[in-house]
């Protein structure tokens, strides 16, 4: 069972993802149970953090709280953040969104962050390493790659191997996890692009850009990034067994002035709430939870 | 001199000379030339030396005329003609990227279709494309030092030179420019620093792609998160070329702006 997960995680997602779909009627209990103070819904996130936790939600939150995360989660966290803010009068949480590793180079300069989502685990695991995050980051949620290409399909992109015959493919520099997946997926399948075909962008919304404003003929982004592109840019799927599975992880920052109000955006994200808003912007639930 | 304005102008000075400090610091002064010669960098070292030139080369062509229309020709409309011209001084670089784009993109330009389709051009993500971003935020600055120079020039020896029956060609050439020399070489080296850093409009309007479009800037950005080394040594080479030129030229070349 584990061997099989192991080796087709996108398969096992799926699966994954239809079994929520009808157990969700446990998650609501579960919710229930959560509101009776029978267990907290996210142990892992708060479970070695120093600042005081919300246990429960008698002590009320306040002040403000600066999240960095990944620019992928640029649509989906400003939803959540006025969910939030709108569920805790009084609270303020700021964004800043840019590439993963962007964001982990800030983290480690200093910059006030109070909580970290990343793209991927490398990213998360460099601030760990350097000690900005003390506690175990949780996985909350999951993304696939997709190409988009100019609006209405004009070279008649099919596939991925269709990429290296068009004029500009437009990808993640290497260190943005978007660009890291895409290098991946490219090996997986066996897909070679020349260099000198390729503008790489800082960011996956500037690499959805190139195709949507600029004139890049294809682009490798997330499917979320595709969905909240709407119609300026048409999407192409890549079937999941030729796919790469993003998992984002989450942690507050260690040296958060505002551990609270930290711990409780990272619990939100983690809750059924949270998950709610994230399955709606196109995100997947992380395999195996 | 009054003790209050050297404080602050040490505290100035400090505020220039400390980030120099840093970067310094932290050059990989054992592997250096390494870094220096590795592929990135030599590509981004070539594409930045030729765009620069071209973006100075091109600034001159078209901004010295411009620069001349302004200073003598009384036309309706003038100010609002040198504020356009002086626009991308102030306007964000990305911004002026993306009104590149919205103007040679052979897909949402509104001419970039136009050019594509008769002559084959295309600006987005071609060195062309940087060139001219980096003509778009660079001009400016030759046409304003330029035109200042115009306005500050005796106009006598024109007239006398016209009075003696020379063209206007031949007085623009042998009068006019050589007694604006100093305003046009102080003129092209602000613009040709200043395209050799660009790096919003170019990496909006051009993209980054090696070799062709990745100039130093861009590749000191998209190295910063996976060779530091490599980001910071081509910094510095930036630095030390601008730093050079810049006081070559203030120093030697401009003696008679000072003493004028």
């Amino acid at each position: 069972m584990w061997s099989s997960k192991f080796r087709d995680p996108i398969r096992h997602l799926e699966r994954e993802y239809f079994v929520q779909k009808q157990l969700r009627w446990v998650g609501t209990l579960a919710v229930v149970a959560a509101l009776f103070g029978v267990g907290t819904a996210v142990p892992a996130a708060a479970d070695r953090a120093s600042g005081p936790r919300p246990t429960t939600r008698t002590t009320k939150l306040s002040g403000s709280i600066t999240v960095s995360a990944a620019a992928s989660l640029q649509e989906v966290f400003t939803q959540m953040g006025k969910d939030f803010q709108a569920e805790n009068k009084g609270t303020t949480i700021t964004f800043n969104f840019a590439a993963s590793s962007t964001l982990a180079e800030q983290i480690q300069g200093g910059a006030p962050a109070d909580v970290f989502a990343s793209a991927d685990g490398a990213n998360m695991q460099k601030v760990v390493t350097t000690g900005q995050v003390t506690v175990k980051p949780v996985d909350f949620t999951a993304n696939l790659l997709t190409i988009v290409v100019k609006k209405g399909n004009p070279s008649n992109v099919t596939s991925l191997a269709d990429l290296p015959k068009l004029g500009t493919i437009s990808l993640c520099a290497p260190a943005v996890p978007c660009g890291k997946y895409a290098t991946q997926m490219f090996t997986q399948d066996g897909i070679t692009v020349p260099s000198s075909k390729v503008t790489l962008g800082q960011d996956v919304k500037s690499t959805l850009e190139a195709v949507s404003t600029g004139d890049a003929d294809a682009g490798i982004v997330y499917v979320t990034d595709a969905k909240s592109a709407g119609g300026s840019v048409t999407q192409v799927k890549i079937p999941a067994s030729l796919n790469v599975l993003a998992v984002y992880p989450i942690a507050p920052i260690a040296t958060s002035k505002n551990a609270a109000l930290a711990n409780a955006w990272v619990q939100y994200v983690l809750s059924p709430a949270g998950k709610k808003t994230l399955l709606k912007f196109g995100f997947l639930p992380v395999p195996g939870t | 001199m009054p003790l209050v304005a050297v404080l602050l102008a040490l505290v100035a000075v400090a505020f220039f000379v400390l980030p120099l400090v840093g970067l310094i610091a932290h050059a990989p002064w054992g592997h250096a030339w390494d870094d220096l010669t590795s592929p990135t960098a030599r590509d981004a070292i070539r594409l930045s030396v030729i765009c620069s030139l071209w973006s100075t080369a091109l600034s001159i062509i078209f901004g010295v005329p411009l620069a001349y229309v302004l200073a003598r020709a009384r036309f309706p409309g003038r100010s609002l003609v040198r504020a356009l011209a002086v626009l991308p001084m102030v306007l964000p670089p990305v911004v002026g990227g993306v009104a590149l784009l919205y103007a040679f993109s052979v897909n949402n330009g509104v001419i970039g279709g136009w050019l594509h389709d008769t002559f084959g051009i295309q600006f987005t993500f071609s060195t062309a494309g940087a060139v001219l971003a980096e003509t778009f935020v660079a001009m400016p600055f030759l046409v304003i030092t330029v035109e200042a120079g115009l306005r500050t020039m005796d106009r006598r020896y024109e007239d006398a030179a016209a009075s003696l029956g020379a063209s206007r060609w031949t007085v623009f050439r042998r009068v006019t420019l050589p007694l604006i020399a100093p305003s046009l070489l102080a003129g092209a080296a602000l613009a040709w620093a200043r395209a050799l850093g660009e790096f919003g409009a170019t990496i909006t309007f051009a993209g980054n792609i090696q070799g062709r479009t990745q100039t130093m800037p861009l590749a000191v950005y998209l190295l910063l998160e996976t060779q530091q080394g490599t980001a910071i040594v081509l910094s510095l080479l930036l630095l030390a070329v601008s730093i050079i030129v810049l006081v070559l030229l203030r120093d030697r070349w401009f003696g008679g702006l000072r003493e004028r």
